[in-house]
């Protein structure tokens, strides 16, 4: 499911300065290769008394998959591409799903990386879309997903941007709610460098 | 005239009813044990006792009846429509017959909802691998793998997973279920299902054949109804595809082939039998005393194997009738001598004349037959002992009753006698005949021998046809369930000991995945009761870690439920979660049980079979593996056999007529066998086990040709016209199925034919003293 923010981070690639459509933001995809950023994730589940916050680096590659990597308050390491799913906590053996071991976990994982790469026909397949135009305050996406288990997990989904994808809001279905705000974007350089194409390593 | 010559007709009355007596004592013993006797038709009983694995029959036929019973279904609306509703209109017709068991297809709402009910109510019986190794050490990694659950934005984990189930133990075994599930299947709007690369949905049902699966009638009726409700929905719905998947449908066409062949070959033979014996003896008593020779060889055989073996195997039964039949030979050659000499020979005499050759007959062929009882294969042994007493009391029938009861026969002389009689003074006298002959067919048969190959693939038993085969196919690219059946049973006296047999066995399992020597294999998710237990403590010891983790994010108030949730195997029967499982698992009622562990991607099959060694209660299951080697070894073995019969036939042919004329007399067998093969290998087959059988009734055959030429006191005209007739009728018989649709019985009927038409041409070699004048 993790992948699901790769496919929310190919929204980066696009230089959304004054886009007024979801085409406008779409048609930029294809330009970018990699971009990084730090993010701060909040989740508030109801019934917790204080909601749980995590932060850490990203990296989306329109290769080599989506690196994320979790730093607060432990370190976590995910990485996900076209055949590999990786989960690494500290001391413990990486947890590895494999498009070949186990298709029907990939298959969701790789429904929602593709979504954002691909048309708006594909997803419509799987959402009802609003796109929103605010001004000042840039664009807003929403999502509210019409097929399983999407719709089983989520009741919506809101992406905002400007220039970047800025922000991410996920509603669960039982009420919960995780907000990830993106900051420090860079887009240079444009490929992998050697230290991070070695994170990309899957075991 | 016969009262001339009856000089001694009470002797020969009184033997006659001795006969009957011994005949009606046989019928009245056998009548006496058909209750207790087994009729054993279970292929694998040809095994040596050993290779079975010790896996229980009882438990071992149930498995393999619920694996043929099983029907799998695919439907697809076609196009780019993802409607299940041609999938319901397929299960509503399957339901409303009552030739199908428990069909089923869409998983609904309460389906998916008793399966996390049960989860969640049997959680601490329930640990998964994964589970299990994150809670060792007193659960430190468990309280990671909880906390990042918990951080995660894609994991869903709701206030109410935590409070109700804080160590998430359903999740771990939700997330196991779906990694050792099926494949590329995925529920798609309330079936089970999945897209092909076209874009098509499709839609999987599966069922069972609610009759026995092994009655014919009953799986003719059942594929001719599902073809007809197919037909009806490609007619309402034109563009859906079905894919059926199942062995009935193997099993009906086979059925249907080999009907086909009995009904066309069987008329041609029949009719073929009947005017050959017409034509040469104005009568159609011949035939009634052939087979009643044969009946009471058929009687005397069986009684033989069920007094000895207590049970007989279906095989056994059906290639010893065939090799009993070789006694219509010597049927044929009384009545030809009775036919040529009926005016100047008493019946008497005329026995007295073939006696003799009856006797060496039987006498070699017996002891040919009884090597055969040294294999340590119970079928072969019975077949042995079947063929010996079968053929002698054939035999008897022939001595004692065919004078009493040939009278009725027209005299006449030989036909085509001036023919047949050159044929006998160019072996005479034609050096190119008697020593080019033999020599010419050794030289043409050496080179194809030389190529001769062996080939023991069992489905040439099966030739199914290109549509089913292609279903199959298509099945296994869109599921990626492969057809072939291989796998473990793993089996106890009862449910707990197989579960820790299981369990003891898994290491083993994944050390050979990671080895490559499998790619997947299944086990099921049910732990035995010890196992729960040990769980239980793991539970317990990692409490504390985990409620722990959880007041540092600040959920103070976790209360793990440490209590037993023991999870039995009728319980997990019973419940959703077995769904797709449940197959795998089967209790006799005695207690006694089975586990399949089905394995896929076998990439050396003898490493896994070694794996079950030394194992009590495992056992290697390769289906057609294991016929493929059935087949090989009983080959193997009959070929050792036929030699040392072979060898048998020679010492007693040197024995009788020295060095000379027992060789000469010899070379006909040899011959005979060797050019069978050869012409086998000549039309581009293979050696297998069916060939090897034919084998055995060439040799036979072959034996009684020789033997009846060598007969110093008959004609050698009578005998080459009873020598004649006899291959006639045995390649009418056994012959014409070299025409059969199934490629391992034409290729008996090959063997058979070729063989028998050489120990025919050869057979004037065995005429005594060649040179001397003969009387015929």
């Amino acid at each position: 499911m993790k992948a699901w923010i790769g496919g929310v981070l190919a929204l980066f690639c696009a230089n959304l300065a004054n886009a007024d459509t979801l085409a406008d933001v779409q048609s930029r995809f294809a330009a970018q290769t990699v971009v990084r950023a730090h993010f701060e994730q909040t989740r508030q589940i109801s019934g917790l008394p204080q909601p749980l916050r995590s932060a850490g680096e990203m990296i989306f590659t329109r290769d080599d998959g989506l690196l994320w990597r979790q730093t607060k308050p432990f370190p976590m390491r995910l990485l996900l591409d076209d055949s590999h799913m990786v989960q690494d906590i500290d001391g413990q053996p990486p947890q590895i799903v494999t498009a070949k071991d186990n298709p029907q976990l990939f298959q969701f994982n790789r429904l929602l990386r593709t979504l954002f790469l691909a048309e708006r026909a594909v997803l419509e397949q799987n959402f009802d879309l609003s796109f929103e135009d605010r001004g000042e305050k840039g664009w807003r996406l929403r999502l509210v997903p019409v097929t399983s288990p999407l719709d089983k997990l989520f009741s919506g989904i809101d992406l905002d941007g400007r220039i970047y994808l800025e922000r991410v809001v996920l509603r669960d279905r039982q009420g919960d709610l995780t907000e990830i705000v993106f900051s420090d974007h860079r887009l240079i350089p444009a490929a992998l460098s050697d230290d991070e194409r070695r994170l990309f390593v899957s075991p | 005239m016969n009262a001339v010559f009856s000089s001694r007709p009470d002797g020969a009355r009184r033997r006659a009813l001795a006969w009957l007596l011994a005949c009606l004592a046989m019928a009245a013993a056998l009548l006496a044990l058909l209750p207790q006797a087994r009729i054993n038709s279970s292929v694998l009983a040809l095994l040596p006792g050993q290779s079975l694995g010790n896996v229980p029959p009882a438990l071992q036929s149930a498995f393999l009846q619920r694996l043929d019973r099983q029907l799998f279904w695919m439907v697809s609306p076609g196009g780019e429509d993802s409607d299940p509703a041609v999938a319901r209109v397929w299960l509503e017709m399957l339901q409303a017959s009552p030739l199908f068991a428990d069909v089923e297809g869409p998983v609904d709402e309460e389906r998916q909802k008793a399966w996390g009910a049960f989860l969640y109510s049997h959680r601490n019986g329930n640990l998964d691998a994964a589970t299990r190794a994150r809670l060792q050490d007193d659960g430190k990694a468990q309280a990671q793998w909880v906390t990042a659950q918990l951080y995660s934005a894609f994991s869903g984990v709701g206030a109410g997973e935590i409070t109700h189930d804080p160590l998430m133990l359903v999740r771990g075994a939700q997330l196991a279920l779906m990694a050792q599930g099926d494949s590329r299947l995925s529920l798609m709007k309330g079936w089970l299902g999945t897209k092909d690369p076209q874009g098509r949905s499709w839609f999987v049902l599966h069922g069972e054949v609610a009759g026995p699966p092994d009655d014919m009638a009953a799986m003719r009726k059942t594929v001719a109804a599902l073809d007809a409700m197919a037909g009806e929905l490609t007619r309402r719905y034109p563009d859906a595809v079905l894919l059926s998947r199942g062995a009935v449908f193997y099993g009906d066409y086979a059925a249907r082939t080999a009907e086909r062949d009995v009904s066309t070959l069987g008329t041609a033979t029949i009719l073929g039998v009947l005017a050959l014996i017409v034509l040469t003896f104005r009568s159609l008593l011949p035939l009634g005393l052939c087979l009643l020779s044969l009946g009471v060889g058929a009687l005397a055989g069986t009684l033989a194997v069920l007094a000895l073996f207590g049970e007989v195997h279906v095989l056994t039964l059906a290639t010893s009738v065939s090799i009993v039949g070789i006694s219509a030979d010597y049927t044929l050659y009384y009545l030809v001598e009775r036919m040529v000499h009926g005016r100047q020979a008493s019946p008497a005499q005329s026995l007295a004349k073939v006696r003799p050759a009856l006797l060496l007959a039987l006498l070699t062929a017996g002891s040919a037959y009884l090597i055969m009882t040294c294999a340590p294969f119970p079928a072969i042994r019975q077949m042995g002992v079947f063929a010996a007493a079968g053929l002698a009391a054939s035999c008897l029938t022939v001595i004692f009753w065919h004078p009493l009861l040939c009278r009725g026969l027209p005299v006449r002389p030989v036909p085509a006698a001036i023919l047949l009689a050159r044929w006998l003074s160019a072996w005479r006298r034609q050096k190119l005949l008697y020593l080019g002959l033999p020599v010419g067919l050794a030289l043409l048969c050496l080179p194809a021998l030389l190529t001769l190959r062996v080939d023991d693939d069992i489905a040439h038993l099966q030739s199914p046809p290109a549509y089913l085969l292609d279903q199959d196919k298509a099945i296994e690219a869109l599921t990626g369930q492969e057809s072939t059946q291989k796998g473990f049973i793993i089996h106890g006296d009862d449910p707990q000991q197989v579960l820790q047999r299981l369990e003891a066995f898994t290491p083993a399992l994944e050390q050979a995945k990671a080895q490559g020597i499998l790619g997947r294999y299944r086990a099921i998710g049910l732990n035995s009761l010890a196992r729960q237990e040990q769980d239980l403590g793991l539970i317990r010891a990692a409490a504390p870690a985990v409620v722990q983790a959880l007041k540092a994010v600040g959920l103070g108030e976790a209360q793990v439920d440490v209590e037993r949730m023991p999870v039995l195997p009728d319980d997990w029967l019973a419940s959703p979660v077995s769904m797709g499982w449940r197959l795998l698992w089967l209790s006799l009622p005695g207690g006694t049980s089975g586990v399949l562990v089905p394995v896929q991607g076998v990439t050396d099959g003898a490493a896994l079979a070694a794996l079950a060694d030394g194992r009590p209660g495992i056992a290697w299951v390769d289906r057609k593996g294991t016929f493929d080697q059935l087949f090989a070894r009983y080959r193997v073995l009959l070929s050792g056999l036929l030699l040392a019969a072979l060898g048998a036939v020679l010492i007693g042919a040197v024995l009788r007529l020295g060095w000379r004329q027992g060789l000469r007399s010899f070379v006909p067998s040899l011959l005979s066998l060797g050019g069978a093969l050869a012409v086998l290998s000549l039309l581009g087959r293979g050696v297998s086990l069916f060939s090897l059988l034919a084998l055995v009734l060439v040799l036979g055959i072959g034996i009684n040709y020789t033997l009846f030429f060598g007969n110093r006191r008959g004609t050698p005209l009578t005998s080459l016209l009873a020598v004649g007739l006899a291959m006639a009728t045995a390649l009418l018989t056994q012959g014409m199925l070299i025409f059969s649709a199934t490629q391992a019985i034409s290729s008996f009927g090959i063997v058979l034919g070729s063989g028998i038409v050489i120990a025919f041409l050869l057979s004037p070699l065995a005429m005594p003293g060649r040179g001397e004048r003969g009387k015929g």
